[in-house]
C-alpha cells in the first residue's frame, strides 16, 4: 500500500513538560493576571444581551455602506451611545444603541414618532411628574379601538382600563418609570427605524431591556460557576479530589483567559460568547480527563515511578491523541471562522482559541497542579491494595 | 474479545437504519415530501426563528398593579359586609404591601367584624389586634391568582396573535410572570402589537322577550332591536355548512350578527341593542361549584369593577325574569334568566352546565380584556431573507467542516481506519438529526455551530482508540490483541472525557435561551450519540473487520 500513516508526533517522544512547569505557570499567570486586569479596567465590551440596548442589522438598499454617514444620521438622533460596524460584507453593518432611559428624552423621541407616523395633530408629553405616566393628545376625539391602534404605533401595549372612557381627546397612560424604560426601547427603534428607513433595509431588530439584561448576566456567571464546580465533582469522584482541584484549576484557567481574548480583541461579549465559555470549558476538561486517566492507569502499572516522571510518561504517551483531536476540532472551528458568517463570528474566534489554550492547559497547568498539590502515588496506591484486599 | 452476539449487532444496525428513516425527510425535497405519508413528511427539524425568520418577544406582566386594583374592590366590598353586619369602622385602607387594613371604631365588634369578612371570602388570611384587621390572600391563593393571570394572559395572546390559526406562534410561560410569545415568518411587528392591545368585545344585553315570545321570528325587527347568533348556533352552522362559515369569514364588508341571521337561519336570539354593562367593566370570572345545600351543580361567577356593579345592580332590578344576553364578539354565548337583583357587585350564572362547559364559560367571558399589562422586555425579530443569509452559511460552514475532518482522518489514519472513523462520524451527524427531528427540537444558528464542533468531536473517539491500538503494536502485540486491548484501555477514556463535556452541555441547555439554547440543544444530543458510535458502534466495525479479513498486519 502507498499510504503511510500520519504520525504527529513520533512514537515514543520523552519530552520534559514537567520540567518546565515554572515557565509554563509564569506564562498562564501572566496571561490570566493581564486578562484581569483588562476586564477591571478596559472592560469586556458587552452585547446588548447583558447590558441591554439595541442592535439593528442593516444593509444598503443600494450601493455599499457608508458607515461614517450613517453613524451621523443615527448620532444625530440623541438615543445615546452609539456604535456601528461592518457586519458580514460592505454592504451591511449593524448599528448598536444603548440602552435607554425613561427620561423626558424618549417622550420627546415619542412625540417625534407619533408626529411622522400618525399625523402632526398628535402630541405626547409626560404626564404627572414622578411617575412613568405619558400624555397622548389626539387631533381629534377617539374611542377605545382608536387609541388601541394609534399607541401601538409607538410600539405601547395598554390595557383597556388605561385608556379614557368613552371617546376623548386626551389619553394619560398610566406607567411606572421602570415599564416607561422598557417601552423607550421600542420608541428608540421606532425613531432609527423613519430615521434610515428610506436608503437602508432593516433585516433583523433585537432590543434587549434594562431589567432582563441584569438577569441574564447574573444567570451566566450562575453558570459558568456551577458548570466548573460540577465538572470538578465529577473528577473528584472519578479520581482523587487533588485530579477535581487541578481540572478546576485547569478550566479557570481557560475561562479567564478567554474572556482576555475578548477584552483584547474588543469581541462582542454576548449570549452565544458566554457559551463558547462553557464550551471551552467542556472541550478543556475533555483533553485533561484523557491524561488524567492515563496518569491514574500508570500509576497502578508503574509502582516505582516518581510523580513527575509519571506524569511526564503520560503525558508523553498521551500526546499523539492529545494533538490529533485538538487538529480535529480545529479544522472544524475554522470552517466556522471562515464561512460561519458574521453572527457566529466572535463565538468561533472563542472556540479557536479555547482549542489552543484548552489543550494547552490540559498538558501543562492541569497536571502541573498535581504536583503542586502533592499527589502521592504512593497513598493512593496503598489506599486501592487495602481495598483490593478487603474485597475477597 | 471486540466480537459482539450476533443479537446486539442487529439492534445496532436497526438502530442506525431508523435514525436514518427519522432523517431522511429532512433532505428530502419538498416535491418527495408531497408524495410520502404526512406524519412521515413531519419528523423534521424545526428551524428556529435566526433561519427562518420572525419575531420573539418576552412580556412581563404588571401583577402588581393587577392585585393593587383586586385588593380595592375587596376593600370596597368589605366596607359594604361591614355595614350590612352593623360592623362601625373607622377606615378601610388598602397597604402597599398587598393587604386590606380594616382600623374599627370599637374593640368589641372585632369577632363580627372577622365573620362577616370570612363571609365574602373564606380563603382569606386574617390577623392583627385590637382595633385594627389585616385581610391578606393566602400564600396559596396569591400563586394560584398569579398563575391564573398570567395562563389567561396566555390564552387571550393566543386567541388574537393567531385569529385565523395558520401562524402557529409559540405562546408558553416563563418564570412567575413573564410569557414567551414566538411567531414565525413575521418582520414588521407593529401589527402584532396592534394585535396584543386589540380587546374581544364582551357586551350585556337585556334579550327582547316580546319578540322571543311570539316564536318564529319576525321579518323587520324594531329600531331597538337586533338578532344575534347564538354561539352554539353558530357552531352548529360551521359543522353542517362549512361553505356557509367561510362565506361569512370572507365577506367584504363583514356581516352584521343581524346579517348572518337572515342569511344562514343558524338559531338567533334578538337582543336589545342598549349596552347594559360592557366587558371593560367585568373584572373576573370563573367556574366554581354553588352551595352544597343548593345542589353543587357546576355555575360560573362573575365579579364587576364599581361603576359596573351599579349599572348591572339597576339593570337587575328592573328586569328580573327576563333574560341577559352575554356578547362576545357578535355571538351570544349565554343568556342567562335574571333571578332577582344582583347588587353584590357580580354574580353567578347557573343552568344545566358541566364543569368543562363552566371553564370554558368563564375563560371566554375572561378573555375580553388583558387581564395585566403586558410589557415587552426583549424583542427580537428576523427578517426571513437574514434567515436565509444564516442557513446559507451555516450550511456552508458545516461542509467544509466535515470535509476537512474527513480529510484529515483518511490522511491520518489511512482508507480503512480513518474510513471507519468517518462512518462512525456520519452515523452520529444521522443519529443527531433523527433525534432532533424526534424531539421537535429547533434547529438554530448556534446549534449549526454545535453540529460543526460535533462533527470535531464525534472522531475524536476514534483518535482515543487507534492512538491506543498504535501504543498497543509498539508494544509487541498482536494486531488482533493490539485492537482488542486498544479499544478495550481506550474506553474508559472515552466515557470519562465525554460526559464531563456533557455537564458543560446539560448546564448550558438550563441556562440558555432561544438560541444558546439550540447550540446545547445539538452540543449534547451530539455527546450522547457519540457515545453510542465510540463504543458500540466503531466496536462492531472493527470486529466485523477483523473477522473477515483476519489481518496480520496492522497499518494504521
Amino acid at each position: 500500500m502507498l499510504w503511510k500513516p500520519l504520525h504527529l508526533v513520533p512514537a515514543h517522544t520523552k519530552f520534559d513538560f514537567l520540567g518546565k512547569r515554572r515557565w509554563a505557570l509564569g506564562l498562564s499567570t501572566l496571561i490570566n493576571v493581564v486578562s484581569l486586569l483588562g476586564v477591571a479596567f478596559i472592560g469586556l465590551n458587552f452585547g446588548i444581551d447583558f447590558e441591554g440596548g439595541i442592535a439593528i442589522q442593516v444593509r444598503a438598499k443600494e450601493g455599499a455602506i457608508h458607515l461614517d454617514s450613517l453613524r451621523e444620521t443615527v448620532g444625530a438622533l440623541h438615543v445615546g451611545e452609539v456604535a456601528l460596524q461592518e457586519f458580514g460584507d460592505n454592504r451591511s453593518a449593524l448599528i448598536r444603541v444603548q440602552r435607554q432611559e425613561g427620561n423626558a428624552q424618549c417622550v420627546a423621541h415619542a412625540d417625534n414618532v407619533m408626529k411622522r407616523r400618525a399625523g402632526d395633530g398628535w402630541v405626547v408629553k409626560p404626564g404627572a411628574p414622578n411617575t412613568g405616566d405619558v400624555q397622548f393628545t389626539a387631533p381629534g376625539a377617539l374611542d377605545a379601538t382608536g387609541w388601541r391602534d394609534a399607541v401601538s404605533r409607538v410600539g405601547l401595549t395598554v390595557l383597556e382600563r388605561q385608556l379614557p372612557r368613552g371617546t376623548a381627546n386626551v389619553a394619560n397612560i398610566d406607567m411606572t418609570p421602570e415599564q416607561r424604560a422598557e417601552w423607550c426601547q421600542q420608541v428608540a427603534i421606532k425613531l432609527v427605524e423613519d430615521a434610515i428607513g428610506d436608503k437602508y433595509e432593516l433585516r433583523g431588530t433585537e432590543s434587549v431591556g434594562p431589567k432582563i439584561g441584569g438577569e441574564l448576566m447574573h444567570s451566566g456567571v450562575m453558570a459558568v460557576l456551577a458548570t466548573l464546580a460540577a465538572i470538578a465533582i465529577y473528577v473528584w469522584f472519578r479520581f482523587e479530589w487533588q485530579f477535581g482541584v487541578a481540572a478546576l484549576i485547569a478550566m479557570l484557567h481557560d475561562v479567564i483567559s478567554t474572556v482576555g481574548l475578548f477584552v483584547l480583541l474588543q469581541l462582542d461579549f454576548s449570549l452565544t460568547a458566554l457559551a463558547a465559555v462553557l464550551t471551552i470549558a467542556g472541550y478543556s476538561i475533555n483533553d485533561t480527563v484523557v491524561i488524567f486517566d492515563r496518569v491514574r492507569e500508570n500509576m497502578r502499572r508503574y509502582k516505582k515511578m516518581g510523580l513527575i516522571e509519571l506524569l511526564n510518561f503520560s503525558v508523553n504517551e498521551t500526546l499523539s491523541r492529545t494533538l490529533m483531536t485538538s487538529v480535529t476540532v480545529f479544522v472544524a472551528v475554522l470552517a466556522l471562522v471562515l464561512f460561519g458568517g458574521p453572527v457566529l463570528y466572535s463565538f468561533s474566534i472563542a472556540m479557536l482559541w479555547g482549542v489552543i489554550v484548552g489543550t494547552y492547559s490540559s498538558v501543562w497547568i492541569a497536571c502541573a497542579a498535581l504536583v503542586y498539590l502533592k499527589l502521592r502515588p504512593e497513598q493512593i496506591r496503598g489506599r486501592e491494595e487495602e481495598a483490593a484486599k478487603a474485597r475477597p | 474479545m471486540l466480537n459482539l452476539p450476533r443479537w446486539q449487532t442487529l439492534v445496532i444496525i436497526a438502530i442506525v437504519v431508523l435514525a436514518g428513516l427519522f432523517a431522511l425527510p429532512n433532505l428530502l425535497p419538498q416535491s418527495a415530501l408531497d408524495a410520502v405519508p404526512h406524519w412521515y413528511a413531519q419528523s423534521r427539524i424545526n428551524l428556529g426563528l435566526d433561519l427562518r425568520g420572525g419575531a420573539h418577544f418576552l412580556l412581563e406582566a404588571d401583577l402588581r398593579s393587577v392585585f393593587n386594583e383586586r385588593l380595592n374592590n375587596l376593600s370596597d366590598t368589605m366596607r359594604g359586609e361591614l355595614r350590612k353586619n352593623q360592623v362601625a369602622f373607622r377606615e378601610v385602607t388598602v397597604d402597599p404591601g398587598g393587604a386590606i387594613v380594616v382600623t374599627l371604631r370599637d374593640e368589641s365588634q372585632r369577632a363580627k367584624a372577622i365573620e362577616a369578612i370570612r363571609a365574602v371570602d373564606s380563603g382569606l388570611v386574617v390577623s392583627g389586634q385590637g382595633d385594627t384587621i389585616r385581610i391578606a390572600y393566602s400564600d396559596q391563593d396569591l400563586f394560584r391568582k398569579k398563575k391564573e393571570v398570567v395562563d389567561q394572559s396566555i390564552e387571550i395572546l393566543r386567541r388574537r396573535v393567531d385569529e385565523t390559526g395558520t401562524i402557529e406562534p409559540t405562546i408558553v410561560r416563563q418564570g412567575d410572570d413573564r410569557i414567551l410569545l414566538q411567531v414565525p415568518g413575521i418582520k414588521d411587528t407593529t401589527d402584532l402589537k396592534r394585535k396584543i392591545n386589540q380587546t374581544a368585545k364582551l357586551t350585556f344585553h337585556l334579550v327582547n322577550e316580546d319578540i322571543a315570545a311570539q316564536g318564529a321570528i319576525p321579518t323587520t325587527m324594531p329600531p331597538s332591536t337586533f338578532l344575534v347568533p347564538t354561539r352554539e348556533g353558530m357552531q352548529e352552522l360551521r359543522r353542517i355548512n362549512p361553505k356557509a362559515a367561510e362565506e361569512i369569514n370572507a365577506a367584504n364588508p363583514r356581516l352584521t350578527p343581524e346579517q348572518i341571521c337572515r342569511r344562514f337561519q343558524p338559531q338567533c336570539i334578538p337582543v336589545l341593542k342598549r349596552v347594559v354593562v360592557g366587558g371593560e367593566d367585568l373584572d373576573d370570572a370563573k367556574a366554581t361549584f354553588e352551595n352544597q345545600q343548593q345542589g353543587g351543580r357546576p355555575i360560573i361567577s362573575f365579579a364587576f369593577n364599581g361603576a359596573g356593579g351599579r349599572a348591572f345592580c339597576n339593570a337587575t332590578r328592573a328586569n328580573i325574569g327576563k333574560r341577559l344576553a352575554i356578547m362576545l364578539d357578535n355571538e351570544v354565548i349565554s343568556a342567562p334568566v335574571v333571578q332577582s337583583a344582583i347588587c353584590g357587585g357580580g354574580g353567578i350564572i347557573t343552568g344545566s352546565f358541566t364543569t368543562q362547559q363552566t371553564q370554558e364559560q368563564s375563560l371566554l367571558l375572561r378573555s375580553g380584556a388583558l387581564p395585566a399589562t403586558l410589557t415587552i422586555i426583549e424583542e427580537r425579530t428576523v427578517g426571513a431573507d437574514l434567515g436565509a443569509d444564516a442557513i446559507h452559511s451555516g450550511t456552508v460552514a458545516a461542509i467544509v467542516g466535515t470535509i476537512l475532518v474527513a480529510v484529515f482522518m483518511f490522511v491520518a489514519y489511512g482508507p480503512l481506519f480513518g474510513g471507519f472513523a468517518n462512518l462512525a462520524m456520519l452515523v452520529n451527524m444521522t443519529l443527531v438529526f433523527a433525534g432532533m427531528s424526534l424531539l421537535g427540537a429547533s434547529l438554530t444558528l448556534p446549534g449549526i455551530a454545535g453540529l460543526v464542533l460535533t462533527v470535531g468531536m464525534s472522531v475524536d473517539s476514534n483518535v482515543l482508540i487507534y492512538e491506543r491500538v498504535r501504543e498497543e503494536k509498539n508494544n509487541g502485540r498482536s494486531p488482533f490483541s493490539a485492537l482488542g486491548t486498544g479499544y478495550e484501555r481506550a474506553l474508559t477514556a472515552v466515557i470519562d472525557s465525554n460526559l464531563t463535556a456533557l455537564i458543560a452541555g446539560v448546564l448550558l441547555f438550563g441556562f440558555g435561551s432561544g438560541p444558546i439554547r439550540g447550540f446545547a440543544t445539538s452540543l449534547t444530543l451530539g455527546l450522547v450519540t457519540h457515545l453510542f458510535t465510540a463504543t458500540i458502534f466503531t466496536r462492531m466495525l472493527l470486529a466485523a473487520w477483523v473477522r473477515w479479513r483476519r489481518p496480520t498486519e496492522l497499518t494504521i
